[in-house]
C-alpha cells in the first residue's frame, strides 16, 4: 500500500495516463506542475481557461457530462471505426469478407490509430492543453486490437499457402507486419493502471516499443507497397481516381510521419518551448503550419482508405480494389 | 528523452550560450521541414489539379465498366469485377464439390447422408443465385448472366427434388438429370467468364 501511495506521490498524473507512447508518458504532468513551464502568465492563463472550460458540464438526457468527457468520446470514437465496420462480417462469421478485407480496414484501421496516438504529444507540445491525452491510450488499444485482428484475419483466412503461422511469416511484409503485432501485445497489456504501478519506471521504457513499431511500420509497408505507384494496370496506390501517388501508403506514411517527429526532436521542442515563453505563439503555429498541413494531406487519404474499404466491410461486399 | 521537462529545460537554458545554439538548431531544423513540407504540399496540389486526365488515361488503359461497384472512383475495372466474380463464385464452386463428393460417397449405401449432401447442395446453389442476381453485370453480360441464373435454378430445383427422394434408388434416378444441369451450369459459368475478362469496345466512361 505505502509503496503504490509513494508512486503515486511521485508521479501523480502518470497513475491515471498509461499508454502506449511513450513520448506521452513523459508528458503527463498534472495541472500544479503545468503552471511551472515557464510560460507567461497570459498564455498559461488561456490554456487553463480551455482547461477548466473542458471541466464544465453540458446538460444531456437530464444528466450532466463533463464537457471533457462528451470530446473525448467524440473524438475517440473515430479509434473504434475500423472494428465498428468488420462487425457484421464477425457476427455473420462472413469468412469472404473477413479474408478479402480485413487487411484493408484493420490494417489501415492500425495505421491511423497509431498516427492518432502519436499526434497527441506533438498537440501538447503546440497547445500546452492536456484535456485530451487520455485519448493516447485508447487510441493505443484501438490500433493494438486493429492489429492483432488484422494478423488474425491473414493468419486464418487469407489466400496464402500454408498453415496460420506460415501464412504470417513467408512473406516479408507479412513477417514485419506479425512482428508489429508481437511488440503490441505487451504494450497493450499493460496500458492499464495497475501494470503502469508495478512496472514502475520500466513502463516508460517497455512503452518506447511504440517507437520500434513506428519504425517497423515504415519497412512493413515499403515492402509491401515498395517506393513506386501504379502506372497503367501496375503497381501499387490504385488509380481508380487519378491520384496513385496519393493512394501509396508508404508516402502516407512518411507525410504523416515527417510532423510527429519533427515535433519530437529535443531541439525543435526547445525552440517552440522559447518561442511560446516569448509569447511569440503566431510563430510558432506559422512554422508549424504547413508540416502539420502535409501530415493532413497524408492522413485525409488514410481515412479515405479506411472509410472506402470499411463501408464495403460493414456491406459485407468487401472491396477488390 | 523527457518531453515534458525538456520544453522547461530548455526554457531555463534560454539565456545560456548552449540553449541558445539548441533553440537556434531547433529553429532551423523547424525552418527546413516546413519548406520541404511546403514545397511537397505545393506539390501535391499542383499534382492533384492533374487527376481527372490521368483518371482517363488510367480507364483507358485498364479497360472500365463506368459506376458499377465503386463509390470512390466512379469506375469498376475489368479486373475488379473479375476479381469480384471470383470472389463469388471460388467458394460456392468449393463447397458444390465438397457437397458432391460427400453425395457420391453416400449414394449407394446411406439415404439420410447422401440427403443431407443434396440439402446444402441447394442451400450452397440458392446463395450462389442471390449473390449472382445482386452481381453488378455490366450491360453487355447481363444476358450471359441471366442464362446462368436461370440455369443454376434449374439445377437448384433439381437437386432439391433429388434430395426429397425416398429410396436410394429414387435418388440415384436423378443422377443423369442433375449432371446435364450441372453441366449447363458449368457451361455458362465458363461463358459469364469469358464475357467479363473482355474489354468494352469503346470507353464507356462517361
Amino acid at each position: 500500500m505505502a509503496t503504490t501511495r509513494d508512486y503515486k506521490r511521485v508521479a501523480p498524473a502518470r497513475g491515471h495516463e498509461p499508454d502506449p507512447d511513450p513520448g506521452d508518458a513523459i508528458g503527463t504532468r498534472n495541472e500544479q506542475e503545468g503552471t511551472a513551464d515557464g510560460y507567461e502568465p497570459q498564455q498559461r492563463a488561456a490554456k487553463n481557461r480551455v482547461n477548466k472550460w473542458m471541466e464544465g458540464r453540458i446538460k444531456f438526457g437530464g444528466t450532466g457530462v463533463k464537457r471533457k468527457t462528451a470530446a473525448l468520446v467524440l473524438l475517440g470514437a473515430w479509434g473504434f471505426l475500423p472494428l465498428f465496420f468488420m462487425l457484421p462480417s464477425l457476427f455473420t462469421f462472413n469468412t469472404n469478407t473477413i479474408g478479402n478485407s480485413v487487411d484493408d480496414t484493420l490494417g489501415t484501421g492500425a495505421m491511423m490509430n497509431l498516427f492518432l496516438c502519436l499526434l497527441i504529444t506533438p498537440a501538447v507540445t503546440l497547445t500546452g492543453q492536456r484535456w485530451f491525452v487520455p485519448l493516447r491510450r485508447w487510441f493505443g488499444i484501438m490500433f493494438a486490437c486493429c492489429g492483432i485482428g488484422d494478423a488474425l484475419g491473414a493468419a486464418f483466412f487469407d489466400d496464402f499457402a500454408g498453415n496460420p503461422f506460415a501464412k504470417l511469416v513467408e512473406h516479408s511484409f507479412t513477417l514485419l507486419g506479425f512482428l508489429m503485432v508481437l511488440l503490441a501485445i505487451p504494450l497493450f497489456i499493460t496500458s492499464n493502471n495497475w501494470a503502469q504501478r508495478k512496472l514502475g519506471r520500466y513502463w516508460k521504457r517497455l512503452q518506447m516499443l511504440t517507437y520500434v513499431i513506428w519504425g517497423l511500420l515504415f519497412f512493413h509497408l515499403a515492402t509491401l507497397e515498395g517506393f513506386g505507384f501504379e502506372r497503367g494496370s501496375n503497381g501499387s496506390g490504385f488509380a481508380g481516381d487519378g491520384d496513385p501517388i496519393f493512394h501509396q501508403r508508404l508516402y502516407q506514411y512518411c507525410a504523416c510521419s515527417l510532423f510527429l517527429l519533427t515535433l519530437r526532436l529535443p531541439p525543435v521542442k526547445g525552440w517552440i518551448a522559447a518561442r511560446q515563453q516569448e509569447g511569440r505563439n503566431r510563430l510558432v503555429y506559422l512554422s508549424v503550419m504547413p508540416i502539420f498541413a502535409l501530415f493532413l494531406f497524408g492522413f485525409a487519404f488514410i481515412i479515405n482508405e479506411l472509410i472506402f474499404k470499411g463501408t464495403h466491410s460493414f456491406v459485407e461486399n468487401p472491396s477488390s480494389e | 528523452m523527457n518531453e515534458s521537462y525538456a520544453g522547461r529545460g530548455y526554457a531555463e537554458r534560454g539565456s545560456a550560450r548552449g540553449g541558445q545554439k539548441n533553440t537556434r538548431a531547433g529553429g532551423a531544423i523547424l525552418a527546413a521541414v516546413a519548406l520541404l513540407s511546403t514545397f511537397l504540399v505545393i506539390l501535391g496540389l499542383y499534382y492533384a489539379a492533374g487527376d481527372r486526365e490521368r483518371h482517363k488515361v488510367a480507364l483507358a488503359a485498364a479497360g472500365c465498366e463506368p459506376n458499377l461497384l465503386s463509390i470512390n472512383v466512379g469506375c469498376t475495372t475489368v479486373q475488379m469485377l473479375n476479381s469480384r466474380y471470383k470472389s463469388i463464385a471460388n467458394p460456392v464452386i468449393q463447397q458444390v464439390n465438397a457437397d458432391v463428393a460427400a453425395y457420391t460417397g453416400n449414394e449407394r449405401h446411406h439415404l439420410a447422408a447422401a440427403e443431407a449432401a443434396l440439402t446444402a447442395e441447394v442451400t450452397s446453389e440458392n446463395a450462389f443465385g442471390v449473390s449472382l442476381a445482386r452481381f453488378p453485370f455490366p450491360p453487355a453480360v447481363a444476358p450471359i448472366a441471366k442464362a446462368l441464373i436461370q440455369a443454376n435454378q434449374a439445377r437448384a430445383k433439381l437437386t432439391a427434388e433429388q434430395a426429397r427422394s425416398s429410396s436410394l434408388t429414387q435418388l440415384r434416378s436423378f443422377n443423369e438429370r442433375v449432371k446435364v444441369a450441372s453441366a449447363a451450369v458449368q457451361t455458362e459459368m465458363k461463358l459469364t467468364r469469358r464475357a467479363l475478362d473482355s474489354r468494352p469496345t469503346a470507353n464507356q466512361e462517361p
